[in-house]
């Protein structure tokens, strides 16, 4: 019995031990990669020949034509700050209402949401970008939040989830005292929604940095000044520029992935929270 | 579904045009009952509410009306008029005899007629809603002072938009952005359907008008010219064995590993979570791109093959005939490799849900199992799954769809690299491995083909719709919404 518990347990670690190495290969290889000495992609070895720092001092501090990662590392940073204050305030304001208010309509408005989350977002993207570019908002980080938070109620049911979860007998109370529905919400239900606030704001804080599609779309210009960070490191891997940009392109990688990686690895817990909608009972 | 649920179903049906019918015999009731005042105000909105001495209410209505007309009037008219040919002016140079150059004449352009003709329409329809609730609302204050009954004071009114009526406070500008930004592009963009609106009608230079369901036919039909149809059936059947594969393997590869990792004899449990968790935390453009040159034709991972020998292996068993193994450039290949790589992406992500649902099963369950003499592949078949699908049931579902229209994984991974050699495909634009977004997405960034793209998109609305409702329908049930109050 006991050998067979050993055993088990050498064959768990193994495989787990297996699979961390594939899941960790790519990582490695971005941070290796970053502090090559060699600009373009090194395909016979995995370290890199010679190591140096140069791809985050010229990526940092010398700008050129195509590698501008300050200004678009100050354009997302930008674009993340507003998307999440306007898309946390949308949320908590449509969850709150959907979760603890009664009115008419209200389950028409929630069944609603579901059907036009079904389409594809590209669709209305595609229209949205003829409506940005009638009232002149093409290639503005202005246009940028505007398409980040604007349809962010329809986010709601994570928080909703949390809400739901929220003693009804706590609200009542505070209404027995005279409070109005403001109030409640404002100094009871969010003192208590810390963790889905945290979650919220996390999570809406990194869609401009991890969003490809409609920045590309929105921010069709080709200046190189206007763009987000994830376009700008996209655009370092067009086959011509590759060869010169490969090393520079790890070094961005890395210097967007080092922050965000902490905010989702804070996040983490929220998310499967999130996830299995309060229906876990802790 | 039980004959109960089907006439609670038909009961809602019921009430909803009951309650329309409900909103025009109240306003016909208002109409015959109200006073002068009342009937003033089918002119004025704010007359009611002069009236009844609420001032402030009436002057902020009546501004309200007269903006909307104004709107109407000057933008709104001229282009729902032209939004039954969507424009007939073509640009073109025109000789002006009084400067005696060529000048851009007055032009139409179709697709800002259609898009503020949409606009205009649903504000024209919503103004006439709020037109009819607001008379039906000044006849209630006239019943109330009729009765002799309070009426409410713009302070109060103020203050019951932060107590009972808050609803409207919180949710009016969401909604509103709602609107703006999926609700009205949404239209716009499936009216694009029915129109010829492609790179030979594109304005401002040309104009576009209304083809009917010539689109959608065309979506379905094969000719020498039209491979529309081919490339549709083989990319459909591709993105829905695509969906079934990316989510079948992460979910069931994410509760294995989070079984492995919180099994009773793994050290260090925390690490490695963290260890799964940092391989997903840096965002996802990265390593799709880094992935893809990883699997290169030129790329590392075929110089390790080569090392190792099974590229010399897989050439004498006939399974490629280069001398690289093409992950990303062969049909059947870049499958294979898109599948294994949305698996690397996907297994974090479910590994942490599953953690926190198998935390949370009941220790009793399985304890009382084992003392009837369950095994442990008995207790995870018949304990841990059932619980696992109840609680992971509506987000497997929302997973299915957003694997249909998981554009980054595939977009990021070919583009640029990936050619096809089908020349059926090639022929509308689309290739082996797209998926009926990133054709799509394609067809409107490449080819300006915006009438295909959203007969697409509809099609992706019809499957998603589809597939949710069958499986709300049949697989989950029940509202859970109150459960654990």
């Amino acid at each position: 019995m006991r050998a067979k518990k050993t055993i088990t347990s050498i064959l768990i670690h193994a495989v787990l031990a297996i699979m961390a190495v594939v899941w960790l290969v790519p990582i490695v290889w971005l941070i290796v990669t970053s502090f090559s000495g060699f600009d373009g992609m090194n395909t016979s070895r995995f370290f890199p020949e010679t190591w140096s720092m140069r791809n985050y001092t010229r990526i940092l501090f010398q700008s050129d034509t195509v590698s501008q990662f300050p200004v678009w590392f100050k354009n997302t940073f930008i674009i993340a700050i507003f998307t999440c204050l306007i898309s946390t305030s949308f949320v908590l304001m449509v969850s709150y209402a959907m979760s603890c208010m009664r009115f008419k309509g209200r389950k028409a408005l929630m069944n609603a949401a579901v059907m036009l989350q079904l389409f594809p977002g590209f669709l209305s993207m595609i229209a949205i970008y003829f409506i940005l570019k009638a009232v002149n908002l093409t290639n503005s980080h202005f246009g940028m939040i505007l398409v980040y938070s604007g349809g962010a109620g329809l986010g709601y049911l994570v928080a909703k989830g949390f809400f739901d979860t929220i003693p009804t007998s706590l609200r009542e109370a505070a209404y027995l005292e005279g409070a109005s529905e403001a109030r409640t919400f404002f100094t009871i239900v969010l003192p208590l929604s810390r963790p889905i606030i945290v979650y919220t704001v996390i999570s809406s804080f990194l869609v401009p940095w991890t969003d490809f599609v409609f920045a590309k779309i929105i921010l069709n210009s080709g200046i190189s000044t206007d763009w987000t960070v994830a376009i700008g490191l996209y655009n370092m891997l067009q086959r011509q520029l590759l060869p010169n940009y490969f090393s520079r392109f790890c070094a961005g990688g890395v210097l967007v992935g080092i922050p965000i990686g902490i905010l989702f690895i804070i996040m983490q817990k929220f998310y499967v929270e999130g996830i299995t909608g309060g229906s876990v009972k802790g | 579904m039980s004959e109960e649920g089907k006439s609670k179903k038909e009961n809602r049906v019921a009430e909803f045009f009951a309650g329309i019918a409900g909103f025009f015999k109240g306003f016909g009731e208002a109409c015959a009952g109200g006073d002068a005042a009342v009937k003033v105000s089918l002119v004025v909105a704010g007359a009611g509410y002069f009236a009844r001495k609420q001032i402030v209410k009436g002057i902020l209505v009546t501004l309200l009306e007269i903006a909307v007309i104004l709107y109407q009037v000057l933008i709104g008219f001229p282009y729902i008029g032209q939004l039954g040919n969507l424009g007939e002016v073509q640009r073109a140079q025109v000789y002006n005899p009084e400067t005696m150059k060529n000048e851009v004449n007055d032009y139409d352009n179709s697709l800002l007629i259609l898009l503020f003709g949409v606009i205009s329409l649903s504000l024209l329809a919503v103004a006439i809603i709020l037109w009819m609730a607001n008379v039906k609302n000044t006849y209630r204050i006239q019943k109330l002072a009729q009765e002799g009954k309070h009426i409410n004071t713009f302070r109060e009114d103020l203050s019951s938009m932060l107590n009972d009526k808050f609803h409207f406070t919180l949710l009016a500008l969401p909604v509103l952005g709602i609107i703006i930004f999926n609700v009205m592009p949404l239209i716009v963009m499936v009216c694009i359907a029915f129109t010829n609106y492609d790179q030979n009608h594109m304005p401002p230079a040309m104009l576009f008008t209304w083809t009917g369901l010539k689109n959608f036919r065309s979506l379905f039909e094969t000719s020498l010219t039209m491979t529309f149809g081919y490339t549709f059936r083989k990319i459909l059947v591709w993105t829905l064995l695509w969906a079934l594969l990316a989510t079948a393997t992460t979910y069931f590869g994410g509760i294995i590993l989070a079984l492995l990792i919180n099994n009773k004899a793994t050290k260090l449990k925390k690490m490695w979570r963290t260890l799964f968790v940092a391989a997903i935390s840096v965002p996802q453009f990265v390593t799709l791109l880094l992935m893809r040159n990883f699997f290169a034709n030129a790329g590392i991972m075929n110089t390790v093959c080569e090392k190792i020998g099974l590229t010399g292996l897989l050439q004498n068993l006939g399974w490629i005939n280069t001398n690289y193994i093409p992950f990303l450039t062969d049909p059947t290949w870049a499958k294979i490799t898109i599948i294994v790589i949305n698996i690397w992406v996907g297994i974090p992500y479910l590994m942490l849900i599953a953690t926190g649902v198998l935390m949370n099963i009941p220790e009793e369950l399985k304890e009382s199992a084992r003392i009837d003499g369950a095994n442990a592949f008995q207790i995870f078949r018949k304990i841990t799954m059932p619980y696992m699908f109840f609680i992971t049931g509506p987000y497997l579902v929302t997973q299915f769809t957003a694997n249909i229209n998981n554009f980054n994984v595939i977009y990021l991974l070919t583009q640029d690299i990936y050619t096809t050699t089908n020349q059926k495909m090639s022929a509308s634009f689309g290739k082996e491995i797209d998926l009926l977004v990133t054709w799509l997405y394609r067809l409107t960034s490449e080819q300006y083909n915006y009438k295909m793209a959203s007969v697409i998109g509809i099609c992706v609305f019809i499957v998603c719709a589809l597939f949710t409702l069958l499986a709300f329908n049949f697989l989950i049930k029940g509202d859970k919404e109150e459960t654990f109050r």
